[in-house]
């Protein structure tokens, strides 16, 4: 049943984002988000308030490319 | 000299001989030219060879060193690089079937240094589709084999450059790495190679997999030969956004000053045993190489070692998180092109939102930080490269380096300079990497650490058998 939901939830994602993905694909995805969502509940275990992100941007600086 | 003799010949040593004429870049690209015509169907390290090109070049090179124009230690040296670095006029395919016809306008600022510094570019070399996912089995080239043995794994995404640099394909090679993509093939190929700090060298075209993580670096068979390469591509480059305008040292200045004094931390604790733990074998074979550096002088200082265990956490997220922004679009209109295990690990990144991504750059503050702090106790870092030898390909488990910790990927969060270097083998005779990881921006220290521990050792002189 969790993994109906889970499923859906996907669905939904990958719909919004413009993806066209097979009932399959997307349970062969699940395992690896899952993965995913889990190390990222772990960092947020050790974060307080004061953290910045580490992305910098330095108004002076333009790119040549 | 015996044209068998040729491909094995380090690039100092190549130079010297180029130098008094003993031999001439033709010879040099003719001997390459002919191994890989006789050895690469059973590598598949090259995905184009750049043959015509190549002879074209190496006369231009013997024109001018005859008529004493000397372009430096590198002037005539044949190399190949990673199928991700762009080149003027020369298909560019990133190993994949959505570029398997792009043919770039222009070269990486660091192709445009190496053809400088007189280098003769042999071809395109194969990698992990997109720098990502592992062997690629479904992409339109196969997938690059291990020279050591071709049942196994040359470990990636830099594998083309991994084999055929052990092979005696060519002398020099530009990988990039955005999670141990340069030194994991390092290790699983026995060779060496080097991904500077962050910032050290320009990444303006090269094909990206994640902005924020990725680099570009040497290698080659030599810890001299990785800092020669080094020399030539390092520096500062206004069209890089993340280049650091710094002065370039000398890399070659340090090598023979020894280790006496240096204190080598070692973060075992909390690390080395995640989950499934480092395969015991390639521990001994470590530390039978920290015993080495201890004799050499060297200070072994145990660390904790969990900021780089979670490292690994916030490196996985930015990562996925930026390869999906950045191949979005050819995922909505072609996914069909893209290889299986790639495209799956790519489509996570849709999964994940705008606060998880800021989540993982807030830890790489914090874990930074942690890292850092370890340098008022001791100068360098020390692990294996990777926590496990070579897998063999039939029985290749994509998701058993979840389940392993990753010796790699904290420095590509930090940007710190980490060197793989041999310093082993298996008893099934695969190659085992060390890994010596600096400060910011002292590459310098990473090489002399190193040489000593290479000319130490004769790890670096065994070639496998083909």
């Amino acid at each position: 049943m969790a993994e109906n939901t889970a499923l859906a939830k996907l669905r939904t994602m990958a719909e919004r984002s413009g993806l066209s993905l097979s009932e399959e694909e997307l349970s062969k995805l699940l395992p690896g988000i899952n993965r995913s969502h889990s190390q990222i509940a772990e960092l947020r275990e050790f974060m307080t308030d004061r953290i910045e992100p580490a992305a910098i941007f330095v108004a002076s600086r333009t790119e040549t490319r | 000299m015996a044209p068998n003799e040729l491909p094995y010949l380090s690039i100092t040593e190549a130079a010297d001989q180029l130098r008094r004429k003993a031999v001439s870049p033709v010879e040099l690209v003719q001997a390459c030219l002919n191994r890989i015509e006789s050895i690469d169907d059973k590598l598949h390290s090259f995905i184009t060879v750049t043959a015509e090109l190549a002879l074209e070049q190496a006369k231009t090179a013997e024109q001018e060193i005859n008529s004493g124009t000397n372009r430096g230690p590198l002037h005539g040296i044949p190399i190949g690089l990673k199928d991700l670095y762009a080149t003027k006029g020369i298909r560019t395919t990133c190993h994949s079937a959505v570029l398997q016809d792009w043919v770039p306008d222009q070269d990486a600022t660091t192709v445009t240094k190496l053809r400088a510094a007189g280098t003769v570019l042999l071809g395109k070399l194969g990698m992990h589709e997109f720098a990502f996912g592992g062997p690629s089995i479904d992409a339109p080239f196969p997938a690059v084999r291990n020279p050591w043995n071709t049942a196994h794994i040359p470990g990636g995404s830099s594998s083309g450059s991994g084999a055929a640099l052990a092979a005696g394909l060519c002398y020099g090679s530009l990988g990039s790495d955005t999670g141990g993509s340069i030194r994991a093939p390092s290790s699983h190929c026995g060779i060496v190679g080097i991904k500077p700090t962050y910032g050290r060298v320009s990444r303006c075209g090269l094909v990206p997999l994640s902005w924020s993580l990725d680099h570009a670096g040497p290698m080659a068979r030599s810890v001299e030969d990785c800092a020669l390469l080094l020399q030539a591509i390092a520096g500062y480059d206004a069209s890089d956004p993340a280049s650091i305008d710094l002065p370039v040292p000398d890399f070659s200045s340090d090598l023979k000053k020894g280790i006496k004094g240096l204190r080598i931390g070692v973060p075992r604790a909390n690390w080395f045993t995640e989950k499934r733990g480092t395969e015991p074998e390639t521990e001994s074979v470590f530390n039978n190489a920290l015993k080495t550096l201890a004799d050499l002088g060297g200070i072994i200082v145990e660390l904790d070692g969990q900021p780089f265990s979670i490292a690994r956490k916030a490196n996985q997220t930015l990562l996925v998180a930026e390869a999906y922004a950045y191949h979005e679009k050819r995922l909505q209109e072609a996914p069909e092109k893209f290889g299986t295990s790639v495209r799956n690990r790519i489509l996570e990144g849709a999964f994940l939102s705008a606060a998880d991504y800021i989540t993982a750059q807030r830890a790489r503050t914090v874990l930074n930080r942690q890292i850092h702090a370890n340098f008022s106790r001791v100068d360098i870092f020390a692990t294996p490269t990777v926590p496990r030898p070579p897998e063999v390909f039939e029985s290749m488990d994509p998701d058993e380096q979840n389940l392993r910790p990753s010796f790699t990927n904290p420095f590509n969060l930090t940007g710190l300079p980490a060197i793989s270097v041999p310093c082993g083998f298996t008893q099934s005779e695969l190659p085992v990497g060390l890994q010596i990881v600096a400060q910011p921006f002292q590459e310098t220290t990473a090489f002399r650490v190193a040489y000593t521990y290479e000319q130490a050792t004769p790890w670096h002189k065994q070639r496998p058998v083909l």
